[in-house]
């Protein structure tokens, strides 16, 4: 069976879980290279991109979000929730 | 001297003049004690994500201000004394973005349809199940 290296680790800790390596395309950190938006906890339109449907943050492991920036990007939406421009909690009905 | 950005939300029913006294106050504050406002942008009238002191909406401005440490903290402490004003949030920055802040430019291009742009949801954001709406007082069976 073949496996690259970076996903060998991941086949050595839960090989015994699951025979078949779960194969996904790296995507890149949306924050890197020279187009990428600034973070700012005033512009809610791209927050709300790294936010669930219940308005939590979502994982940088689902958002591919490097760690240094998904840290700012934390920071940003909570200082947004702080001063109401973004709800700590969504409820199922509303949708703001 | 520290560039410093704050924004402030003032209670909803205070009229837009009361609105600029207030920050003509502040920014007056910030002068006499050596710094100065370079720039001051009203967000207005804008609904909070949740009520802050039985207050749905309130009145955002933001300002930009060069000024030493004290005269910072002088107006802090008068924004905390002010009942008017719900909530403040003043930051540190390395430098003042020029020209209408992201809350200002949002407004121009194209009103934000829905919410959740192109980035992908993945696993985590799965549908929700709209909850059926149960009041106390109708008991409609659904």
């Amino acid at each position: 069976m073949r496996r690259d290296n970076r996903s060998s680790r991941d086949g050595e800790r839960n090989a015994a879980a699951n025979r078949k390596p779960f194969f996904r395309r790296r995507k890149s950190c949306p924050f890197s290279g020279s187009a990428a938006p600034k973070i700012d906890w005033k512009d809610t339109r791209l927050l709300t991109r790294y936010l669930s449907e219940r308005g939590k943050i979502m994982p940088s492991r689902i958002s591919a979000v490097s760690s240094g920036k998904q840290r700012e990007l934390a920071q940003a939406i909570k200082r947004a929730r702080f001063m109401a421009l973004l709800p700590y909690v969504r409820e199922a009905g509303d949708i703001a | 001297m520290p560039l410093y950005e704050s924004v402030l939300i003032a209670r909803q029913d205070l009229s837009p003049a009361q609105v600029e006294s207030l920050t003509g106050d502040t920014a007056g504050l910030i002068k006499n004690q050596g710094g100065t406002v370079t720039k001051t942008e009203q967000w207005g009238l804008r609904n909070l994500a949740y009520r802050i002191k039985k207050n749905r909406k309130g009145h955002y401005v933001l300002m930009n201000i060069d000024a030493p440490a004290p005269a910072i903290a002088e107006m802090e402490r008068n924004l905390r004394i002010n009942e008017d004003v719900l909530r403040y949030l003043t930051l540190r920055v390395d430098a003042h973005e020029e020209g209408p802040s992201a809350m200002l430019r949002k407004q121009d291009d194209e009103p934000r349809e829905g919410q959740g742009g192109p980035g992908s949801r993945g696993g985590a954001g799965r549908p929700l199940r709209p909850r059926p709406q149960r009041s106390e007082t109708e008991q409609k069976g659904d």
